[in-house]
């Protein structure tokens, strides 16, 4: 992946509050040392996801650093509720190769970033800067993930919407991250700017957690639970 | 191992049939002590029943060893019957109503359907019928219900002692199943927490220090990559290799990802034969092969795994300098099948394509092979 033009500078990283939630000591003090040293600013760490949910009003994060394998709530659950109560936030699920199914359920659920525990320190500092900015973090793992996602819609008895279907240059892009291409490369082969690529990634994951939020207030008023006000 | 759940069910059976041996012996003794005194021979019959009686021990006993069980025992133990029913005219003269042995005859004639299941049960109420009919020389009706009888006995005991045998397999190979899948969960939720972690955790901190250490973490993150797939594997041990079971290609993919190859998967199953998913895995592993060979040992990779409904699509994509046009065919024309053989052979038995594009950015394999309906 190509490296993004936000963060960059220290003095821009110290304004970017992130909190750590692993529930590996180990784990999450080396990734707190990392993103400190990176000059980011740790304003929280948890070890739980109910102690996550605890700190995070209080310490007002900008970047969530996600483990999806932590005692209950689970990180899914954990990323639902962060960002109903703060949309500005942004989750980057770190989280260890293979739990396929909870990666797409973050995501879906509103985190916008995704990377393997054995990604580098760079890799790590990177994603961090890019996803502070709002810049999706796509693994090869998640844009295969995404596209599933999107087929199985598409398969569906009931026909997906329309804002809920990906255009075929979304899905060229999509594929060519899941096969591993940088940005550039992508932007290279398709003759389009780097930007228009991200745009395009972006897209396919602000459509899916549309959906999934329709999706549930749907599954909500079909169950009649829709009878309380709405929180934002 | 499923041998020994059927062994075993054999084995009860001829347990129990062994207390009807000697409960149909009791009979015969009694009946023939009661009515001994009319016979032209009777002390040459009461002999008789005494060597019945000693053989009763004597297969009792051998039964109960599982390789016993065999032609010679059997057909022994069926021979002692019918011996037994032949010799009774002259024991008992020419117009008698019960044979010798009487329903002694029930125990060889049920371990032969116990051991040989229908046809054995089959086999051996013909064999005693045949012998019965013969010593008598007259058919009337009780004669028929008696033959009719024995039929129906072996026969059913043949087929219900199969029967038996064969959900006892079954049960034992469920068992094994579960308690296998079940040890993979539980050895994933403890290595889960515990050892990934740490060998996550090493392969990172290598690649940051360099040199040696970076070797070391190269190894951490394969042996991660490894144990992971293993305890994440969804087909039970028992099915892997039954060709009626579907596999997940994700997974079988997944288990080829090191830390210079990447592997993207949809988060739903993608499932093929076992044979189709065995050979697109052997496709993509040939394809790996190449990218080691050409572009070198730690060389990136990436593949991705796509469901298509009617058709899966996994692409190969390395940042070599690619393939000359014709180069392939060139060489498969030369006799030189390697990739030829490897990597389309394979796709096109299935039905499918294999297509090789050289682009700036790299070297790319599609492989399109049909779903097979299961």
């Amino acid at each position: 992946m190509s490296a993004a033009d936000a963060g960059e500078r220290p003095e821009e990283r110290s304004e970017i509050r992130v909190m750590v939630v692993d529930d590996h000591p180990m784990w999450r003090e080396g990734v707190e040392r990392d993103l400190a040293e990176a000059g980011f600013t740790v304003v929280a760490s948890a070890g739980t996801g109910a102690d996550a949910l605890a700190r995070f009003p209080a310490s007002r994060p900008n970047v969530v650093v996600l483990d999806l394998q932590i005692p209950e709530p689970n990180g899914v659950a954990v990323t639902a509720q962060m960002v109903q109560q703060d949309p500005a936030v942004k989750v980057l699920i770190l989280s260890a190769s293979g739990e396929q199914a909870d990666v797409l359920e973050a995501v879906k659920a509103g985190a916008i970033g995704y990377l393997v525990k054995s990604a580098s320190k760079a890799e790590l500092i990177d994603a961090v800067a890019r996803t502070a900015v709002g810049d999706a973090v796509f693994t090869p793992g998640l844009a295969a993930l995404v596209l599933g996602e999107y087929r199985r819609l598409n398969d569906e008895p009931e026909p997906a919407r329309e804002e809920s279907q990906l255009t075929e240059r979304e899905t060229e892009v999509l594929r060519l991250v899941a096969k591993g291409l940088s940005y550039k490369d992508i932007a290279e082969r398709l003759f389009i700017s780097h930007r228009t690529v991200q745009n395009h990634v972006q897209n396919t994951l602000r459509k899916l957690q549309l959906h999934n939020r329709v999706h549930l207030v749907r599954y909500a008023m079909e169950q009649g639970l829709d009878d309380g006000t709405p929180e934002s | 191992m499923s041998e020994a759940a059927g062994t075993a069910v054999v084995s009860t059976l001829l347990r129990a049939l062994a207390v009807l041996r000697f409960v149909v012996l009791a009979n015969t003794v009694v009946l023939y002590a009661q009515h001994h005194g009319r016979y032209p021979h009777a002390t040459a019959g009461a002999w008789i029943l005494g060597a019945i009686g000693i053989w009763t021990v004597v297969a009792v006993k051998a039964y109960d060893v599982p390789r016993l069980r065999r032609w010679p025992l059997l057909l022994t133990d069926l021979a002692v019957a019918a011996g037994a029913i032949a010799v009774t005219p002259y024991v008992k003269g020419d117009h008698f109503t019960g044979t010798l042995p009487g329903f002694w005859v029930m125990g060889p004639l049920l371990a032969l359907a116990v051991c040989w299941k229908l046809p054995g049960g089959l086999v051996g109420a013909l064999v005693v019928s045949g012998f019965d009919l013969g010593t008598r020389g007259e058919f009337d009706q009780s004669r028929w219900r008696d033959v009719f009888l024995l039929l129906l006995g072996g026969v059913v005991v043949g087929f219900v002692s199969g029967l038996l045998e064969r959900m006892a397999v079954e049960r034992d190979r469920a068992e094994r199943s579960a308690a296998a899948a079940e040890e993979r969960q539980r050895l994933g939720r403890v290595v889960h927490d515990g050892v990934l972690q740490v060998l996550a955790l090493v392969q990172r901190r290598g690649a940051e220090i360099g040199g040696e250490t970076a070797e070391l973490g190269r190894l951490a993150g394969e042996q991660e990559v490894a144990l992971r797939a293993y305890v994440q594997s969804t087909v039970p041990v028992a099915d892997a290799l039954d060709p009626a079971v579907r596999v997940d290609l994700g997974a079988a993919l997944s288990a080829l990802s090191t830390t210079s190859v990447s592997v993207a998967v949809p988060g739903t199953r993608v499932e093929l034969g076992a044979h189709a998913g065995a050979e697109v895995t052997a496709a993509v592993a040939a394809c790996l092969s190449n990218v080691r060979h050409h572009v070198g040992a730690g060389a990136p990779a990436w593949v991705l795994l796509e469901d298509l409904g009617d058709r899966v699509v996994v692409s190969v994509r390395d940042q070599g300098p690619g393939i000359p046009a014709g180069r392939l065919e060139q060489a498969s024309a030369e006799g030189r099948m390697g990739v030829s053989g490897s990597i389309r052979g394979r796709i096109e038995s299935l039905g499918g394509s294999a297509e090789l594009a050289s682009l700036p950015s790299g070297t790319e394999w599609e492989l399109t092979v049909p779903k097979d309906r299961p």
